[in-house]
């Protein structure tokens, strides 16, 4: 009665195949000499066993397609917060169903299963940190959900992290975070435009993040008497406490030494005309030297001196507290072109670019390290010790004209220039100067213009210099007479 | 780019089993996602890591941190730990993946070393010849940290002035000790330059300095 009770939801043609079937079942034990008694113990036995058997394959089955999907090594990549990611993988799709990717909504992205057994995530994750994904799959049913943790992290975009601390007024030798200076000058009695002097300075992002004070300076002037001009541009070593003097003092004693030796100094200015007229004339070039060496190298040696005695007034710091490196030229324009001579110690870039005849002149070599960082300074003895390494530091040029004479920091020189192959590139020099006429649209920072007496440019230089470059964030300091 | 290496050299012999390692690896964890959060650390530094114990073993490449995932770490049972043979590979993985400055490229920033250990190098002999080694490689510093009231700190004042010490090795202490560490590669970001003595932050105070 029973079984008639259960077949009765059935149709008749059903009913009749399962009893058609009990009866075969039954048959077959007979035939195997399975004793009535015992026919029903047996066929729990047999299920049992059966049941055992089908749930380790199974097993089994799930240990195999997971070790298989473990092999495949799938590893997502870190990305960064609001940057598009995608990474797509696949998987044995055909042995596993379900396939679901945990976790991924919270970060913003989108997990999908493509054609082929391609999986793909991809979006843009919203938020930063590390983050465990479970890539979660079936392989029978029945069997427990399988998972795969992959571990995976969205790092926030560094440009978000940059805090901008103002420097403490209160300490020792406090300079403002930035500086900036434009030298009109104007046309002479002939009406021709004369060249201008722009510059700029700003605190690195490496500072403006700890609230430390800009250690780069720079220092321009134009002589109404004698019609020089004199560019310098120091940069104060990293670490050393108060290098932020040290390139200030640097700057001031430099200009203020050519200055002054430059002031109704018939002698040199003899030597130099005298000298452009017979340019192959050894002697000529030997007293233009003796002059230079009196200006140029008595100025280095006098901004040495200078940062010393402030070092000195300041009883317990030593000299190498006030590191710094230094680089100066003097220029003024005659009938035959333009004379120019520097001094160069340490890193950064000082160039005569002519953009009519594409050439480059960079007055010196930088001085590098087997490191990046290393450099020479100023404020080192043995800078002065050798005669021959000294002249080495000193540069004269006459040219018939320019674009721009640059003078600048490695803040600037080494995410433009990178090497030092690169600064005797004219191309390099090229690129850069578009850079700086066009600005970083990318970025919304704007280019300079460097038109005839454009005092705004110096606003558009010092905006300039905040351009983005990866693992560049030191202090940036330029001048530029064009 | 620029790069600042950064060299993690770990003991991973038999006594760190369990909580140990287990500490050290939370601790990294700290000290990465700490430093993803410093936009200089981001953009600049590569991390590497070396486990030592009988075996040497360079189980993370010099990667730069936006990339980083940690690897996995594992320690045996009992055995030597071989601090020496994981200097010797620290110069052979310097060598070859730190670039030096040519005309044609910059180099990288002077690397850091980070080396803690639990006991004492069972190579004294190998650990000693290596450190001319170590220092011809100038490093911009090398600190050295003994955990644990077993590891012996003298061996480590031979390789380096700065040598730090924890009472205990449970994950408060490498935790803090794992903050600090990239705390002092922050500094050690910035002070890249003029002086020779890297300027580290004060220590917290689970980390003892030893003198």
């Amino acid at each position: 009665m029973k079984r008639e009770h259960r077949l009765s939801g059935r149709r008749p043609g059903e009913v009749a195949r399962v009893n058609e079937a009990v009866r075969k079942l039954d048959k077959a034990m007979e035939l195997s000499g399975v004793p009535e008694r015992d026919k029903q113990p047996f066929l729990e036995w047999v299920i049992k066993e059966l049941w055992d058997k089908f749930k380790e394959e199974r097993m089994e089955k799930r240990l195999r397609i997971e070790n298989e999907i473990r092999q495949l090594g799938i590893r997502f990549p870190n990305g960064t917060v609001n940057e598009d990611y995608s990474v797509s993988f696949s998987l044995p799709s055909e042995k596993i169903s379900n396939v679901t990717l945990e976790g991924v909504e919270e970060i913003g992205l989108l997990f999908t299963q493509e054609e082929n057994g391609q999986y793909l995530l991809m979006g843009r994750p919203s938020k930063a940190g590390d983050y465990i994904l479970r890539l979660r799959y079936d392989t029978s049913v029945g069997e427990p959900t399988s998972e795969l943790i992959i571990p995976v992290a969205f790092n926030p975009n560094p440009r978000d992290l940059w805090r901008d601390i103002p420097t403490d007024r209160n300490i020792p030798y406090y300079k403002e975070d930035s500086e900036l200076d434009y030298i009109k000058v104007e046309s002479g009695p002939d009406g021709l435009p004369k060249k201008d002097v722009v510059a700029a300075s700003r605190r690195g992002r490496s500072h403006a993040q700890e609230g430390k004070a800009r250690d780069d300076h720079y220092g321009i002037c134009h002589c109404k008497d004698s019609d020089w001009y004199i560019l310098a541009v120091a940069d104060g070593a990293g670490s050393a406490k108060y290098s932020r003097k040290g390139s200030e003092v640097a700057c001031g004693a430099v200009v203020e030494h050519c200055r002054n030796r430059l002031l109704d100094n018939v002698a040199f200015e003899s030597a130099i005309s005298e000298y452009a007229s017979d340019r192959e004339n050894k002697e000529k070039r030997t007293e233009v030297t003796r002059h230079i060496i009196e200006i140029i190298y008595k100025g280095a040696m006098k901004a040495h001196e200078a940062v010393k005695n402030v070092a000195q007034a300041n009883g317990e710091v030593k000299l190498k507290d006030f590191a710094t490196t230094l680089m100066f030229a003097i220029c003024k324009r005659y009938d035959f072109g333009w004379f120019i001579a520097s001094f160069w110690v340490g890193d950064g870039a000082m160039c005569i670019f002519d953009e009519k005849n594409k050439t480059v002149k960079l007055l010196g070599t930088p001085d590098e390290g087997e490191y990046s960082g290393q450099t020479r300074f100023l404020t080192m003895p043995e800078i002065f010790r050798d005669p021959e390494a000294v002249s080495k530091r000193l540069r004269m040029a006459i040219v018939p004209d320019f674009t721009a004479l640059f003078l600048m920091t490695d803040g600037v020189s080494d995410p433009m220039f990178e090497t030092e192959k690169n600064l005797n590139d004219y191309h390099k020099w090229e690129e850069f100067y578009e850079k700086l006429i066009a600005g970083f649209p990318e970025d919304e920072i704007g280019g300079v213009v460097l038109s005839d007496d454009n005092e705004e440019s110096k606003e558009q230089l010092l905006r300039w210099l905040d351009f983005w470059s990866p693992g560049n964030h030191d202090d940036r300091t330029i001048a530029i007479l064009y | 780019m620029r790069r600042l290496p950064v060299y993690l050299l770990i003991d991973t012999s038999g006594s760190m089993r369990g909580e140990p390692i287990e500490s050290v690896k939370v601790g990294l964890e700290t000290m990465v996602s700490s430093l993803r959060q410093d936009p200089f650390a981001l953009e600049s530094v590569n991390i590497s890591i070396i486990t030592f114990d009988r075996d040497v073993k360079q189980v993370l490449p010099l990667t730069p941190l936006d990339e980083l995932q940690l690897p996995q770490i594992t320690t045996p049972d009992s055995g030597p730990t071989h601090t020496g043979e994981a200097l010797r590979l620290l110069c052979e993985r310097i060598d070859e993946e730190v670039k030096r400055s040519a005309p044609d490229h910059k180099g990288d920033w002077m690397p850091l070393l980070f080396l803690m250990t639990d006991g004492k190098p069972s190579d004294s002999k190998l650990y000693r010849e290596m450190i001319p080694e170590i220092k011809k490689r100038r490093f911009a510093g090398i600190i050295a940290c003994a955990a644990g009231m077993n590891a012996k700190t003298e061996p480590l004042k031979e390789l380096t002035d700065e040598v730090y010490s924890l009472d205990t090795v449970d994950s408060t202490s490498f935790k803090k000790f794992f903050k600090w560490v990239s705390d002092s590669i922050g500094v050690g970001n910035r002070s890249l330059g003029a002086t020779d003595d890297l300027l580290l932050p004060p220590p917290p105070p689970e980390v003892n300095v030893i003198i």
